[in-house]
């Protein structure tokens, strides 16, 4: 067990490329982080640069103290799981799970016992003398936990381990691969581009993007206080919605209608010397169907009349959606979010409320939304950064 | 069922039209090879007598017997030079980008497809110029350049498809570069590896061209010339049912060869399933 300390970590490739730019990350022993972002952000670089398969362009990496910048994988005493699991196809399921073993000289009794162990905890006991090739995709995921628990390394470094797994098995193994952390105690780094993975996992989460690290804090806390336009959007699903707005007179004037500020928001605004263009962020859960609120609440938010463009009714909850005229918020993040959500792009006309089961709403006809104003999230258009956060309220 | 059955039928009489065609020349030099000389011509396929002396004539034949020697001496020699070497420029090609990768691989091919026949009098004027003419070394060197290019080509197709995330896990289990590609590298490569290297040596072995413009005696002169200049050594006989029983013998070390270099290769790749 280990902790791990990224300071300033820089990875520049051969061609001039900048992959990652002043990584600055404290693990602590028994921390379980995950790196998250969408593909091409460098977190998969950064990981690579702890494990030691890439060479770091300027910075420090210690373990436990210890700069570790010019030591080989071998000798770091990190083991990794990789995406492609990797499984050595040429040795069975025990070959496999003692390789890392038999590298180290343990000896053959002990070798044994360690892998009937791990076996055991990872219910892989029946298909120790089986080959990769013969194994389902969730069998061979375990096989590649096992492979690296079994050595107990001071961490376990994962690339995106459960990408290849059909959604449900995936969270099947989220829930194990927590559980498994708790249990171990080990310090582990996780990489993945799957913000709903990240919120599940980790005790904290580095969003990351274009190699820089936009924010690092507990799931809750980043979710709740994202430290710009990018991490508000990319975590949090569905996303948070995004309309340009005015800042007048103490209101929000946007397509809308006028959000009254609240007068913890005004404080804010006041402070970080918001311009009068700004990003209006607003998440899903915290629209409702106006009918629903008590008049007293529905002074301290907005109420707008939309139509209904589509209902999805998903039991427990509805997301309607409605369009709006304008155009969406547009700054610079806005555009990477849209890449990074693929199809799925926020804050360009469109507005996804959840709505709770009890209204009334249908396809096509038009109701009163409400917004509760004190929930709104106020970002710089010029650069992204969240105008609602309290000094010093970066995680 | 007696569809099921029908078509059995029918694709066990394709393959044995098959195997007729492709061994019946085969089988009828076996049986050139068994007649005695008077009986050569008489058209039979079954020989009505059998005798063995054309092939215990061919070893009382000093040109054939070193003949034999030098081919299988300058055969796995070669063999074994190209295929270390293609073996380590295929990895660097499969494995890392360097200035001049496209280009190297693209003249390698070239080399490839060039005709042999036009680059035989060259080589000829050359190897007579540094005494390499009619030297064991006078055919390895040319065995190897012009087998290397197949050698790198195929065997860099194959290290391509090598997961070499494998490299880089085995790394993180705690072993050395040295030891990843010992212990994973090597016995994923090794099927390709055994595969190339029957290709090489059928090529070496088979060639003609070259060993009969690079060499004039016994101490290069490979099975292949031996055959051909039968004639008019053989003082008493038709050369006919000896180079029937030399190019008989001369399949057999293909044969075993191959068959020696299979069975790894179909355990290797049984073991394989390389894609994780």
């Amino acid at each position: 067990m280990a902790a791990i300390v990224l300071d300033q970590v820089t990875k520049r490739f051969p061609d001039g490329g900048l992959a990652v730019q002043e990584v600055n990350l404290e693990i602590a022993d028994g921390e379980f982080v995950i790196l998250v972002g969408p593909s091409g952000c460098g977190k998969s670089t950064t990981l690579n640069m702890v494990a030691g398969l890439a060479d770091i362009t300027s910075g420090e990496l210690r373990i436990d103290g210890d700069r570790v910048n010019e030591r080989a994988p071998q000798d770091r005493d990190l083991a990794m799981v990789f995406q492609s699991y990797a499984l050595y196809p040429h040795m069975s399921v025990r070959e496999n799970m003692a390789f890392p073993l038999k590298l180290a000289r343990v000896g053959k009794v002990i070798i044994e016992a360690r892998v009937a162990d791990t076996a055991r905890m990872l219910d892989l006991t029946d298909l120790l003398d089986r080959k990769p090739a013969t194994l389902s995709g969730g069998q061979r995921q375990r096989v590649a936990m096992g492979r690296a628990i079994v050595r107990s390394p001071k961490a376990f470094l994962m690339d995106e381990p459960l990408s290849n797994l059909d959604a449900k098995l995936r969270v099947q193994m989220q829930v194990s691969v927590s559980r498994l952390q708790k249990q171990l105690g080990t310090t582990t780094v996780y990489v993945t581009h799957d913000q709903t993975e990240a919120m599940r996992l980790g005790d904290r989460v580095a969003v990351m993007r274009r190699g820089v690290v936009q924010q690092v804090g507990a799931p809750q806390f980043v979710y709740e206080h994202p430290a710009n336009v990018f991490v508000a959007g990319f975590i949090g699903s569905p996303a948070m919605n995004f309309l340009p707005a005015r800042l007048e007179d103490g209101v929000l004037r946007s397509v809308l209608g006028e959000l009254p500020l609240s007068d913890r928001v005004r404080r804010m605004l006041e402070a970080a010397h918001a311009p009068r263009r700004v990003i209006m962020g607003m998440r899903p859960e915290h629209f409702e169907d106006a009918s629903l609120v008590h008049s007293s609440a529905r002074e301290q938010g907005l109420t707008f009349a939309a139509q209904v463009e589509m209902l999805e009714a998903m039991g427990s909850e509805k997301y309607a959606h409605f369009s709006v005229e304008g155009e969406g918020a547009s700054a610079l993040e806005l555009e990477e979010l849209a890449v990074a959500a693929g199809s799925d792009v926020p804050g360009v006309g469109q507005l996804l409320t959840r709505l709770s089961t009890e209204s009334d709403a249908t396809e096509e006809k038009e109701i009163q939304v409400w917004f509760d104003s004190d929930q709104v999230q106020v970002f710089d258009p010029s650069d992204g950064r969240n105008l609602t956060l309290l000094p010093g309220m970066t995680g | 069922m007696t569809d099921a059955r029908g078509r059995k039928a029918w694709w066990a009489v394709t393959d044995i039209v098959i195997l007729a065609y492709a061994l019946v020349p085969v089988l009828w030099i076996a049986s050139l090879s068994l007649k005695p000389t008077h009986l050569i011509n008489d058209g039979r396929f079954v020989p009505s007598e059998f005798t063995w002396s054309n092939y215990h004539q061919l070893f009382k034949l000093d040109l054939f017997t070193s003949a034999l020697r030098n081919s299988i001496g300058i055969a796995l020699i070669a063999t074994a030079l190209s295929v270390v070497i293609g073996t380590l420029a295929a990895y660097a090609i499969a494995r890392l980008s360097f200035p001049g990768k496209k280009l190297l691989v693209g003249v390698s091919l070239l080399v490839l497809m060039f005709p042999q026949m036009s680059l035989v009098s060259p080589l000829f004027e050359i190897e007579r110029s540094v005494g390499l003419f009619d030297t064991w070394p006078g055919l390895i060197l040319p065995y190897i350049a012009f087998s290397l290019p197949l050698a790198v080509y195929t065997l860099s197709a194959f290290f391509r498809e090598i997961p070499w995330e494998l490299e880089k896990a085995a790394r993180m289990d705690g072993a050395t570069p040295f030891q990843a590609f010992h212990n994973v590298i090597v016995p994923l490569a090794a099927p390709s590896v055994f595969t190339t290297t029957i290709l090489v040596f059928i090529f070496c072995w088979n060639d003609f061209l070259l060993a009969v413009s690079l060499t004039s005696t016994e101490a290069s002169q490979t099975a292949t010339v031996a055959i051909a200049n039968f004639t008019g050594v053989s003082q008493f006989d038709e050369p006919t049912g000896s180079i029937a029983a030399a190019a008989l013998l001369l399949t057999i070390p293909i044969i075993l060869f191959v068959l020696f270099f299979q069975r790894r290769i179909v355990a290797g790749l049984t073991a394989g399933a390389v894609k994780g």
